[in-house]
């Protein structure tokens, strides 16, 4: 060993080893530093470039009346387009013309499209549904082509298309819930998208060995409505009917309640519009003046105002009036009055007042609608002749802090809370000056006027007036389903809380009953036969806009003497017919009633009166004017259906001073190709309940008169009827049924 | 200086019967096959996609690992180490020949390193740097052997760096700026262990390294040094370029963790890291076994050091010794250098990890030099010869 003598050697070796020691100290840092400390990181950075993920898309949940009726749902379609790139020159033609006769589209639309070489993606037809795009499929094996191609899309449906369209609101390109229900329940009906993540090269295709990892996709959750289809059908027909009878400038509501759960068992405005084409405008006017604004616009400025024209059209026919606009109550909220007056004792149903026709409140006049006023009357009298001055009184009876306090306890400070979006706040008189100012507010506020609130803050408010007492938490989704349909949660009804005493509620009920049933009722169109309703009229000045237009509306509620369904219709501006509530809008809520009362389980009960119901000679009405003929038939107690377009009556059924039950259907011919025209088969009624032979005989389109003593009895049916079944009879004929205990013998 | 190889002159091929050292040759067998195992796991994706056949490398670098397992351990038994103090000069020139005509060989990423000999597949290639540095180590034994004091005075010092540079300048301009490193620091390191004086050193070091930049600038390669230098400051400051490969590889290192993502659980191999067996080999190596794996391989690399080190102090005579220190530091300097740059400690420069990058000449050059190492371990008995 030479080294030995080599202490110098031995040192620098020894400085070496060092050296080379602390760099590899240093790596060993450097490792510790990367590895441990900044781990996550790293591990994150490389986990983003070696995840490859494509999204699957969730299905959406669908939307369900309250008996599962579907009322949207998500269907898959499919998108044809043409890769003009890859596309035979030769095939061109025949692409052309295949694809313009299976997708009805234009065959120079198509055939330009095959021109543009240098594309891969020219959309012929999107929302193809799966029957078309098979038809293309074959179109494409048949002829061997190249360059069509089909993608899949899913598309949001609604069956029903404008029912309940303002209520359930509609889905944006994208499918997104973007207005109503569909909006609100956004998160709960869209659920998640899934991921398929899988670990890729950097050139982007998958490894050979290589794991794949599925999130699967949440599938929404499904609504089920407390809407019930057949109600929302009958609630929309006649409010429809309503809209063009008396040209209703700003839309119609109607809303069809349970007052004893809460439950929206229909919601509607009309005009409103077809979620399955949402963007298209359904007013014929406002569609036109849009079409004439488009065609002359010719500078930006033009074009602008025409898109903004548009957006309003748009948005106006989406809106949900029922939440979304407060209005002046007018006399319905003469209810509430009523019930705070009477629970706190201010007044009794035998309180008495005087009604000149006008009342005077620190020196101004406040008319009575009855020119002349209604004279002495009692309160039940001014809540049945919906007397102002006597209600002005009563508020005064109450005093302005009691009257705000049941605002407040009826709900109409704020808004209600509903599951629906975009709902308006009321606009109330502030609270402080109420109380300090002469009364000048109270007196107005006390018979509706003067502040504004939403229908459906209104009706939810009334109803406590006749349910009992109770202000319940209006809903309209009452069950939330998982994918697989089972239950994810039920809402129950919710009591906010008790405002007036149950025996409050039965007098307020009952009083508010005479406004439908007896004569001099204000509320008397309402009437149905066989059923006790109760309601109010309103009628309300637009006193924040210029002009005289009114807004008209009426709540009725069913049966009378346990209220349970209740409806209110508000109109707002109509144009003709446009006297007071009484006229137009209570029949609305009395035609509701009668088709949906006997659908919803209510059995009709007749009194002695109702079965020897007088009957009237029906009026001429030919060669009338169509408008001044329903005025005429109104007044005379009687329905009416109008059969063809025209303005003029050209024929009746039945003929003029043929007798009609009161309250039946004459039907109006305005078409002179109708004429005689409209006929059904009589249906089989013997053997039938009162209530069934009514709807049987009411909905083949005939008039019914019902007679037999025996008809309150259990066990009545009908044993015979005037027109022999099976034969044919023009519609509106009067067909008499008699009705007896079965086995009984005829009457000879 | 005569005396001493004609004295040795008929004894220089013939069987050994001295002991070899036995941690030293464990230790090249244990880090070769797991190097082995590395490079199968680091390569395979690369050549299934690259080449088609995903057992490509690994089999291409298992035959030159068995030849030169051979060679090595024919080395080390029959060829006495002294035999270089005749081969010297020869090697030297043979380096020196060898890098000028790589000059003449096609360029391979912007840089003439590699000598192409044969063509297809019986082609073979090889970097002429990798020779010169043995040569540079087995000169410089040489002479520090038969004149110790060389090395204590300034003129005696001349022809070692007019060796050292003479090497250099021709690395230079290939470009390789890691030999041209390596066969510096290799150099300066050979001359302190021959008792350099210190002092000189430092010196040495103020002339010597704004002279070597200068040469660089000179040689034309100064912007390149420079865009190594800025994206191994930030290399995110051209991730999708010059910074790639030192991004991919910090993934790679990071996202091993502790633990690893485990043998052959690398996603960074799948061509995210370019040639991920080639330098970037330890990148690979953290990733599939943690800090804790290649810690532990780390410590396998600084045993053979330090085994390689105490062979150097138990050599029987100073040309063994120099040899033993000289070629121990040359793996040592390559698995730093290696490792630092993979973890982006150093600015990025090609070169391999010895016993685990892929390069079958480079391998048997370093399992031959192992030969060495192992046959001056069997001569430090006394009586062994």
């Amino acid at each position: 060993m030479w080294l030995k003598g080599d202490t110098l050697l031995g040192k620098r070796v020894r400085l070496i080893t060092g050296l080379f020691g602390i760099a590899f100290g240093v790596l060993v840092v450097r490792l510790f530093f990367l590895q441990v400390v900044q781990a996550d990181m790293w591990k994150e950075r490389a986990t983003s470039q070696q995840l490859y993920s494509t999204s699957i898309t969730a299905k959406r949940g669908n939307i369900y009346d309250t008996n599962m009726k579907t009322l949207a749902k998500s269907v898959t379609v499919w998108t044809v387009f043409i890769s003009p790139a890859e596309m035979k020159a030769e095939q061109r033609e025949l692409v052309a013309s295949g694809l313009s006769e299976i997708l009805d589209v234009d065959y120079d639309m198509v055939y330009d499209k095959t021109l543009k070489v240098d594309r891969y993606n020219e959309t012929i037809k999107r929302k193809v549904d799966n029957a078309t795009a098979d038809l293309v499929n074959e179109f494409i094996l048949e002829n061997k082509i190249k360059g069509i191609y089909l993608s899949e899309d899913v598309m949001r449906y609604y069956p029903y298309d404008n029912l309940a369209s303002t209520v359930l609101g509609f889905t944006n390109y994208d499918g997104q819930g973007a207005y109503g229900l569909e909006a609100y329940y956004d998160k709960t009906l869209s659920g998640t998208d899934g991921i398929v993540a899988s670990v890729r090269n950097a050139k982007g295709t998958a490894m050979p060995f290589s794991e794949q990892q599925v999130f699967d996709a949440e599938d929404g959750q499904s609504l089920v409505l407390t809407i019930d289809e057949t109600v929302q059908h009958y609630l929309e027909k006649h409010l429809e009917n309503a809209v063009l009878e008396h040209d209703v400038q700003q839309r119609a509501v109607g809303i069809v309640m349970n007052v004893k759960t809460g439950e929206i068992l229909g919601m509607s405005t009309k005009p409103d519009f077809n979620p399955n084409n949402y963007s298209y405008i359904y007013d014929d006017k406002t569609r036109e003046q849009l079409e004439q604004m488009r065609e002359e616009a010719n500078t930006d400025q033009e074009k602008e105002a025409y898109l903004v024209a548009l957006e309003e059209a748009q948005n106006t026919q989406w809106r949900n009036k029922a939440i979304s606009d407060p209005y002046e109550p007018g006399s319905v909220f003469k209810l509430i009055t009523a019930a705070a007056a009477l629970e706190t004792g201010a007044v009794t149903p035998n309180t008495q007042f005087y009604c000149a026709g006008f009342y005077e409140v620190a020196g101004n006049r406040i008319s009575c609608w009855k020119n002349g006023g209604h004279g002495a009357l009692n309160f039940g009298g001014a809540i049945k002749g919906s007397c102002n001055p006597a209600f002005i009184m009563t508020g005064h009876a109450l005093g302005a802090t009691r009257f705000i306090d049941y605002l407040d306890k009826f709900g109409l400070y704020g808004k209600t809370g509903v599951d629906l979006p975009g709902e308006a706040t009321s606009i109330m008189h502030d609270k402080a000056t109420m109380l300090n100012e002469n009364k000048a507010s109270l007196s107005s506020a006390s018979f509706g006027q003067t502040f504004k609130v939403t229908a459906l803050q209104l009706m939810v408010g009334v109803n406590a007036t006749v349910n009992g007492g109770y202000l319940m938490q209006p809903y309209i989704v009452r069950q939330v389903l998982d994918s697989e349909g089972n239950v994810v949660s039920n809402t129950e009804p919710t009591v906010i809380r008790q405002v007036i005493s149950a025996e409050t509620s039965a007098t307020v009920a009952s009083l508010a009953e005479k406004v439908v049933s007896e004569t001099g009722g204000s509320g008397i169109r309402a009437a149905v036969p066989g059923y006790r309703i109760g309601g109010k009229t309103g009628t309300s000045q637009k006193l924040d806009q210029e002009g005289d237009d009114t807004i008209l509306s009426f709540y009725g509620y069913a049966p009378a003497d346990d209220p349970e369904i209740a409806i209110l219709v508000m109109l707002d501006e109509p144009q003709k017919n446009n006297q007071y509530g009484s006229v137009i809008a209570a029949p609305v809520v009395g035609n509701i009633f009668a088709d949906i009362l006997p659908y919803l389980g209510y059995e009709p009960s007749y009194t002695e009166e109702q079965l020897s119901t007088a009957d009237i000679a029906t009026p001429y009405l030919i060669n009338s004017g169509l408008q001044e003929a329903q005025t005429t038939l109104m007044q005379a107690g009687l329905q009416y259906r109008v059969v063809g377009s025209g303005t003029q009556v050209v024929n009746q059924t039945p003929g003029a001073a043929m007798p009609i039950p009161g309250g039946g259907t004459v039907v109006l011919y305005t078409d002179s190709e109708a004429e005689g025209a409209q006929t059904a088969v009589v249906p089989y009624v013997i053997g039938r309940s009162g209530n069934e032979t009514n709807k049987l005989i009411l909905n083949a389109g005939f008039n019914i008169r019902m007679e037999g003593e025996s008809i309150q009895h259990e066990g009545c049916v009908a044993i015979s009827q005037s027109v022999e079944a099976g034969t044919t009879a023009e519609i509106g004929t009067v067909i008499t049924v008699t009705f007896g205990v079965q086995g009984m013998a005829l009457p000879e | 200086m005569a005396n001493v190889t004609n004295s040795l002159k008929r004894k220089l091929i013939k069987p050994m019967s001295g002991q070899m050292d036995m941690v030293f040759f464990l230790l090249t067998m244990l880090l070769l096959v797991i190097g082995l195992v590395m490079l199968f796991s680091a390569s395979y994706a690369n050549a299934y996609y690259l080449l088609g056949d995903s057992f490509r490398y690994i089999k291409n670098q298992m035959i030159f690992a068995v030849a030169g397992v051979a060679a090595m351990l024919f080395i080390s038994k029959v060829i006495d180490y002294h035999i270089f103090h005749r081969l010297v000069y020869l090697m030297m020139g043979i380096s020196l020949v060898l890098l000028v005509v790589v000059f003449f060989m096609p360029a391979l990423n912007d840089a003439h390193r590699w000598i192409f000999i044969g063509s297809g597949n019986y082609s073979i290639s090889f970097q002429p740097s990798e020779i010169a540095k043995f040569s540079l180590v087995v000169l410089f034994a040489h002479w520090m052997s038969i004149n110790p004091k060389s090395t204590r005075s300034i003129s005696g010092l001349i022809p070692y760096f007019a060796a050292m540079g003479a090497i250099m300048l021709l690395l230079i301009p290939e470009p390789h700026l890691s030999a041209t490193v390596i066969i510096a620091v290799l150099a300066v390191i050979m001359l302190i262990i021959g008792g350099m004086n210190l002092k000189l050193l430092v010196a040495g070091a103020f002339a010597g390294v704004p002279s070597l930049l200068l040469l660089i600038f000179i040689m034309g390669k100064w912007d390149r040094l420079m865009g190594r230098v800025s994206s191994w400051l930030d290399p995110f400051l051209d991730a999708r370029g010059d910074g790639w490969q030192t991004i991919q590889s910090l993934y790679s290192i990071g996202s091993g963790g502790l633990m690893g993502t485990g043998f052959g659980n690398s996603r960074q191999k799948y061509l995210f890291l370019p040639e991920p067996q080639n330098d970037f080999i330890f990148a690979i190596v953290c990733e599939e076994l943690g800090f804790f794996g290649a810690t532990l391989i780390l410590m396998l690399f600084a045993l053979l050091v330090w085994r390689g080190f105490v062979i150097g102090m138990q050599a029987k005579d100073r040309f063994g010794s120099y040899i033993a220190f000289g070629l121990t530091t040359q793996i040592a300097l390559q698995v730093i250098l290696n490792i630092a740059v993979a973890t982006n400690t150093v600015p990025n420069t090609g070169i391999g990890l010895p016993f685990f990058s892929y390069g079958g000449t480079s391998l048997m050059m370093l399992l031959g030099q192992v030969g060495v190492l192992l046959n001056i371990s069997r001569q430090t008995k006394p009586g062994s010869e």
